[in-house]
């Protein structure tokens, strides 16, 4: 009996006579049937194996080119190999974040080869990040020999290493079977319904679970079409997303909240009389906190293309369950009680007006997979109770790539703990925070994002530009600290005081030191969101300010 | 003659060029700042890295041009930008 891979999941697809379609231009697809990505991969393997790299290596691949990085993905699994996948350079003038960052990487995965693009591989030979690693290019590796089977291998081994997006000091790789990734896309297309006959639309980086998974991988599983554009084309032209699930008729389709605001505020009306969106049957919404305002506004704002908000599919997953958790179908909300949530710790629906949060429903747990709220000791609460989000099942990764340590904090009696906050009712998840940025102060629990969004109202800080983070401190409470950059062309005196007095009155907690900072100082990822961690850091190692710049 | 879009055989001068950058960058620029050609984009402007591709967008469909994939990975600063625009005006590579 032959084992469940992902070359015999591609071998599969490439019998279905199906294909992925790279958009570059809305109407120019390069077509990559899965059965021409079968060949091309055997060749890719056979050069790679022809380089003596034997079965088992690290291999990262730094390919922001959509179809480079499909190809090159299937041949270093053809070969036994398995591969890392490294998020690019971003666009302008952050070459020495992506040098440290690609850095860290090789080095935490002992990568022996770096499989990337010609104009890339000058930058890694540049920062000397890359010594331990031979560069490859993929041209470099056209010419095979071809192998005539893919090498064997089964399927508790280990099929890819992903590493979380944003860690930069000691970047933690997760290691997902051959087995993860099957139950996991099995979940998913058992969960959504998933045929041969739908066709999946994603512009979300390859080197990211949502993208990798959700969407590269599930297509190919499900034998189904996929039309692929990248991240860069998206942020440039957003239309770009809707036009390809108009034109091609979509039917499944995930971003992150941010995606939705982006289409609301970047399609022009005057685009959207081309759109048909009917045939989307699967808007799925994760990867960060889903915001029913946003996804209201994005199915009104799209009601004459046919779009219908009943196809909203909030979820929740994480990399190191493959990805997918849990799915809701439609968009569903509970609105709680905002201070018997900091003081209790319980979510309970909202009465007589007092002052309430909103979240959104990320729905029930897919098949053959388990979630529970535990306490700190890891003892189930009730319903309603937040607490440590903890999940159960065959997608479950194996653990951390040589790091028994951070291993067995996260993989504990058989559960993973997510490190995320939430509660359920009813048997659906509903997602609150993160345990690792939770303020505790004389015994309250305090999440940055409202603090955040609280600051951002102060006049004269940049609305995005605000991280506040605790600093704990054994046997005493938390410091806690403000970030924030400031306007640069409206500076507003006693700007810290202002911040310390909305907090005051907004969450009753004293912040301890407030540190303003010009624009561009705090530290984001590629899609521009603020990294508290990497800010706290720097923090503690005081580079925070002393940056290349002053004011 | 005419700047604007480079249609036709007209190529817009690099000063026409740097004086539209920085218009089109002033368009994106959710507050009012100082901007000049000095200005540096993430450090002085506060652009993340989603308004820097907005930009590339912009830039792209205006002057009729295709930004490489990692063709402003060492820019900085808005007239920085301005010449690379400039280059790829005078020495088109083929739209895809």
């Amino acid at each position: 009996m032959s084992e469940s891979t992902l070359f015999a999941a591609l071998e599969q697809a490439a019998c279905s006579g199906r294909s992925i379609r790279v958009l570059e231009q809305i109407d120019q697809p390069l077509v990559l049937p899965y059965e021409t990505l079968r060949r091309e991969a055997l060749v890719l393997g056979g050069a790679l194996r022809a380089r003596g790299l034997e079965p088992g290596a690290r291999v990262a691949l730094i390919l922001p080119d959509v179809a480079d990085f499909i190809r090159a993905f299937f041949g270093i699994a053809a070969a036994g190999l398995v591969p890392v996948p490294l998020f690019p350079p971003a666009q302008a003038g952050d070459l020495p974040t992506f040098t440290r960052q690609s850095g860290h990487i090789l080095d935490a995965s002992r990568a022996s080869a770096v499989l990337t693009s010609g104009d890339i591989a000058p930058l890694l030979d540049v920062s000397g990040a890359s010594s331990a690693a031979c560069i490859l290019t993929l041209d470099a590796l056209r010419d095979g020999p071809a192998l005539s089977a893919a090498v064997a291998v089964t399927s508790d081994r280990t099929a890819l290493i992903q590493f979380t997006s944003g860690s930069t000091a000691a970047p933690k790789g997760v290691m997902l079977t051959h087995g993860n990734i099957e139950a996991n896309t099995a979940a998913i297309r058992h969960n959504l319904n998933v045929r041969p006959d739908d066709v999946g639309v994603s512009w979300l980086p390859l080197y990211h679970d949502m993208g990798l998974i959700g969407m590269l991988m599930t297509a190919v599983y499900s034998t189904a079409n996929l039309v692929i554009t990248s991240p860069v084309q998206f942020l440039k032209r957003p239309t770009i997303w809707l036009e390809a699930i108009s034109k091609y008729r979509g039917t499944i389709s995930f971003a992150p909240n941010f995606a939705y605001a982006l289409c609301l505020r970047r399609v022009k009306p005057s685009q959207l009389a081309g759109l048909d969106l009917s045939s989307w049957r699967v808007a799925g919404c994760g990867a960060e906190p889903v915001r029913a305002e946003t996804l209201r506004a994005f199915a009104d704002h799209f009601a004459s293309t046919g779009f219908r908000r009943s196809v909203f599919v909030p979820s929740y997953g994480l990399a190191e369950h493959c990805l997918a958790v849990t799915f809701a179908t439609g968009l569903k909300v509970d609105v709680v009680d905002r201070a018997v949530l900091g003081r209790e710790s319980r979510a309970i629906p909202v009465v007589n007006g007092s002052p309430s949060v909103t979240v959104v429903s990320c729905g029930r747990p897919v098949a053959n997979h388990d979630v529970r709220i535990v306490d700190d000791e890891g003892h189930p609460l009730p319903e309603r109770h937040v607490g440590r989000i903890v999940t159960r099942g065959p997608s479950v990764m194996a653990g951390y790539f040589e790091n028994a340590g951070a291993t067995a904090e996260t993989l504990r009696d058989g559960w993973l703990h997510t490190g995320d906050l939430g509660y359920m009712t009813e048997g659906e998840l509903f997602v609150c925070g993160r345990t690792k940025d939770l303020i505790i102060r004389q015994g309250r629990k305090y999440h940055p994002p409202d603090l955040e969004s609280a600051i951002a109202d102060v006049q004269g800080v940049r609305p995005s530009g605000v991280v506040v983070f605790g600093i704990t401190s054994f046997n005493e409470s938390d410091t806690v600290v403000a970030v924030l950059e400031a306007r640069a062309s409206s500076p507003v005196e006693d700007i810290a005081e202002h911040v310390r007095r909305r907090v005051r009155e907004t969450a009753g907690l004293e912040i301890d030191q407030v540190i303003v900072t010009p624009p561009g100082t705090i530290p984001r990822t590629t899609s521009g969101k603020v990294r508290r961690s990497e800010t706290r850091a720097r923090f503690e190692a005081g580079t925070l300010v002393a940056g290349d710049r002053g004011p | 003659m005419r700047g604007g879009p480079a249609s036709g055989p007209a190529v817009p001068s690099h000063e026409r060029i740097e004086q539209e950058t920085i218009e089109i960058v002033r368009r994106l620029i959710r507050r009012p700042v100082a901007l000049g050609p000095d200005s540096e984009l993430m450090a002085d402007l506060g652009f993340d890295s989603l308004q820097v591709l907005e930009l590339v967008g912009e830039l792209e469909d205006h002057f009729n041009i295709a930004v490489p994939l990692n063709g402003l990975t060492h820019i900085r600063t808005v007239s920085q930008i301005a010449a690379e625009v400039a280059r790829l005006v005078n020495a088109p590579e083929p739209l895809a």
